[in-house]
């Protein structure tokens, strides 16, 4: 039987900001190369959204300004979005929506704004921008893979007891620049703060999303192997930058 | 300088002569950073002004005051160079003598070095105008120490985000660059662009606007780089009756009374000619000019727009300024046009999705026979993100793979740009991926084939490395020895 996914865009035109095409593109190819059907809905604020009809939950980073609007509108899915991931759905969340899935954010005036309380951590404004590549080890696979990407975020994160953190910083800041932990994994929800984009330069995230969202449904999770070559290289390329002192000295001379 | 190194200055004494002698020793050094940088030939723009500025911090208010007119800023994501190129022409064609920072050199450094290769050994300047593009997040600041008379903001896009945050900041940054600059001043915005025109400047400073009068532009790309959707005062969605590129066009609030203003000069037609050439009527108050625009790309009509109404706000003749435009040449690494052996080079720069789509769909208008050469880096002035990669519609190329034959990636994030090109259809295999840049050249020179194009797509550093090794193979003169 010819399996399918259903991948829902949240805000396609408000979170849109580091390049989230590249997700969405990366998660669209390696689907149709092995012909496994994909349809994609945008969904835009107002929308009337029926989680049911869901296989994997894509969401994007915004600006300050259109995150206030989307966060507006979410929050009167709250209880349905909750629902969903309790009973597993997938969700891919990036930058300014991974922190929207969390408990709340502290404003750097001070003020509470609250979350969609998710995944179970919160987020504080700080000081300085964590800005610069980044590379994290994951415990998602065994052995464990490594995923390279570029952060650019002014708040810091922090996980809640209950919650793991997608994987151990290597190079870079990860949540909050202190505790050493990108992102975050509940259930089968993925929040992270890397993007470059994440998803096409490291192809077995891809591949798990794909397969998280096949079982989702409870199709066949078994994907064909694909020639990942090109994509092994910019991993192994963009990890090279990463760590290279040289190329952070670089670039003064323009 | 703050007003007691002012007084101090004035009135002589002890503290003057060793502010003079800070003065000329950051003169001396500076100027003789910039000889040794050319002589090793690198074109070092940062690193004298870097010097100079740390042995004495307030050159640039130092030099910006002896200019006889005064200094104009141009700030903007996109078109500052090609806008300060055209503004130059224009008022050379007066004989008037400008200092430019042409290379695109737009930070605080990069500026010092422009204009400390221009004065004498003394640190004397004897030029009449200072046309600086200016970087977004520098400008607020460079228009304290400058105090410009005239300042121009193009437009917002997504840009180089690792540097400044977001959008919103790069707004904010732009906000206070306006709100700094000293009374009895001009300001020059784009009214196609909401995100400027909602930024209050201080009063007592004349503001001009410029703007398309057009029907919807057919070809217009719509899917990328829509940075700008809510009202900037009340966060309402606007409305857009018309628009030209990305979020620039004809925008009212329904929430609010923020709309376009209408602006002071206006381009009421465009004729696009196969050449890329394009006959233009442009309407400022009651008068009609027309006039044959070289440049091609709706993106330059803004930037042709933007030199036209500062030379007006300088009190030029607008039919004068027309005359300097029709022989305008395009700017440093924005189309420009070489030929080598028997083939045509193309060279335009990129540097996001919004610059980037343009570029693209000028080249696929051209005809066959072209190979393609893009080249990534992903230093500073690069942006240090590459994310933008992916909301660059590369997609249209393979719809017209048959023109491009040959297609070849390089920079230090050559496969990235490889990985962009298989998302977007290509076979990765036919790729030819060499991040070492001299060498890629090479290749793509040898798979153009005689009276072929080759188009070399470079982010700001590998177009300064291309261009090296262009000179090496005797094509053109270094960058910083033009003009």
């Amino acid at each position: 039987m010819r399996r399918k996914i259903i991948i829902y865009h949240l805000y396609p035109g408000q979170l849109n900001l580091y390049g989230d095409r590249g997700n969405m593109l990366a998660l669209c190819r390696r689907t149709e190369w092995r012909s496994i059907e994909t349809e994609i809905k945008m969904i835009e604020p107002g929308d009337k959204i029926n989680f049911n009809h869901c296989d994997l939950l894509f969401m994007g980073g915004g600006q300050d300004s259109d995150q206030r609007l989307v966060a507006a509108d979410l929050k009167q899915r709250q209880a349905d979005l909750r629902q969903a991931v309790e009973n597993g759905m997938p969700v891919f969340a990036v930058c300014g929506s991974y922190q929207l899935l969390g408990t709340y954010y502290v404003t750097a005036g001070g003020e509470k704004l609250g979350g969609l309380e998710i995944l179970d951590l919160h987020t504080e404004a700080g000081k300085k921008r964590l800005i610069g590549n980044a590379v994290i080890r994951s415990n998602l696979w065994q052995p464990q893979r490594t995923l390279v990407g570029f952060e650019n975020h002014g708040g810091k994160t922090y996980l809640g007891p209950s919650l793991q953190p997608l994987g151990k910083v290597l190079i870079g800041y990860g949540n909050n620049g202190t505790d050493k932990q990108e992102g975050a994994v509940y259930k089968n929800v993925i929040g992270t703060y890397l993007h470059g984009s994440l998803l096409p330069k490291n192809p077995w995230l891809t591949d798990h999303l794909i397969r998280k969202a096949l079982a989702y449904r409870n199709q066949e999770t078994k994907l064909q192997q694909l020639d990942d070559s090109t994509e092994e290289k910019a991993h192994l390329a963009a990890i090279h930058l990463a760590g290279s002192r040289k190329h952070k000295l670089l670039s003064t001379r323009a | 300088m703050k007003p007691e190194q002012k007084k101090a200055w004035r009135q002589g004494g002890l503290i003057n002569r060793l502010f003079q002698v800070k003065i000329l020793a950051a003169i001396l050094i500076g100027k003789t950073l910039i000889g040794l940088t050319r002589f090793l030939g690198r074109g070092g723009t940062t690193l004298p002004g870097r010097t100079a500025l740390l042995i004495y911090p307030d050159l640039i208010t130092f030099l910006s005051r002896q200019l006889k007119a005064g200094i104009i800023l141009v700030t903007g994501t996109n078109g500052k160079t090609t806008t300060s190129s055209l503004l130059n022409d224009i008022l050379e064609a007066r004989n008037l003598e400008i200092i430019h920072n042409q290379s695109g050199s737009n930070m605080a450094w990069g500026i010092t070095s422009t204009l400390v290769a221009k004065t004498d050994w003394s640190g004397v300047l004897k030029s009449d105008w200072a046309l600086l593009e200016t970087d977004e997040g520098a400008f607020p600041n460079l228009v304290k120490t400058t105090g410009p008379v005239g300042v121009i903001a193009t437009n917002i896009f997504r840009d180089q985000l690792d540097r400044y945050g977001e959008i919103d900041l790069i707004q904010a940054a732009i906000g206070r660059g306006l709100e700094n600059q000293p009374a009895g001043g001009f300001q020059i915005l784009n009214a196609d662009d909401p995100s400027l025109v909602s930024l209050t400047g201080k009063t007592g400073n004349q503001r001009l606007t410029y703007g398309l009068e057009l029907k919807q532009l057919s070809a217009t790309v719509q899917n990328t780089g829509r940075d700008l959707k809510t009202c900037p005062v009340c966060k309402t969605e606007l409305t857009y009756d018309r628009i030209y590129f990305a979020h620039l066009g004809h925008y009212h609030c329904s929430g609010c009374s923020f709309k376009r203003p209408v602006p002071d000069v206006l381009l009421t037609a465009y004729n696009p000619k196969p050449d890329g050439s394009a006959q233009l009527e442009i309407k400022i108050g009651n008068d009609l000019i027309t006039l044959s625009s070289p440049l091609p790309g709706i993106y330059n009509l803004y930037n042709l727009l933007a030199a036209l109404t500062c030379a007006i706000a300088l009190k030029i003749p607008a039919a004068q300024a027309a005359k300097t435009l029709e022989m305008a040449n395009p700017a440093f690494g924005r189309m420009e046009f070489f030929t080598l052996e028997g083939k045509n080079l193309v060279i335009a720069l990129i540097k996001n999705p919004v610059g980037a789509n343009e570029v693209l769909r000028t080249i696929m208008a051209k005809s066959a026979d072209s190979s393609l050469l893009v080249a990534i880096n992903d230093k500073i002035a690069d942006g240090r993100d590459v994310s933008w990669l992916w909301d660059v519609d590369f997609e249209k190329l393979v719809k017209n793979q048959g023109i491009l034959p040959h297609i070849s990636v390089s920079g230090l994030r050559a496969w990235d740009m490889a990985v962009r090109f298989k998302y977007a259809g290509f076979d990765p295999h036919k790729l030819m991926i060499e991040e070492k840049t001299d060498r890629a050249l090479k290749y793509a020179l040898q798979e153009t084939p005689p009276g072929g194009t080759l188009f070399i797509l470079p982010t700001y550093t590998a177009m300064l490395e291309i261009r090296n090794h262009l000179n090496r193979m005797g094509l053109g003169r270094p960058y910083w020895e033009e003009r």
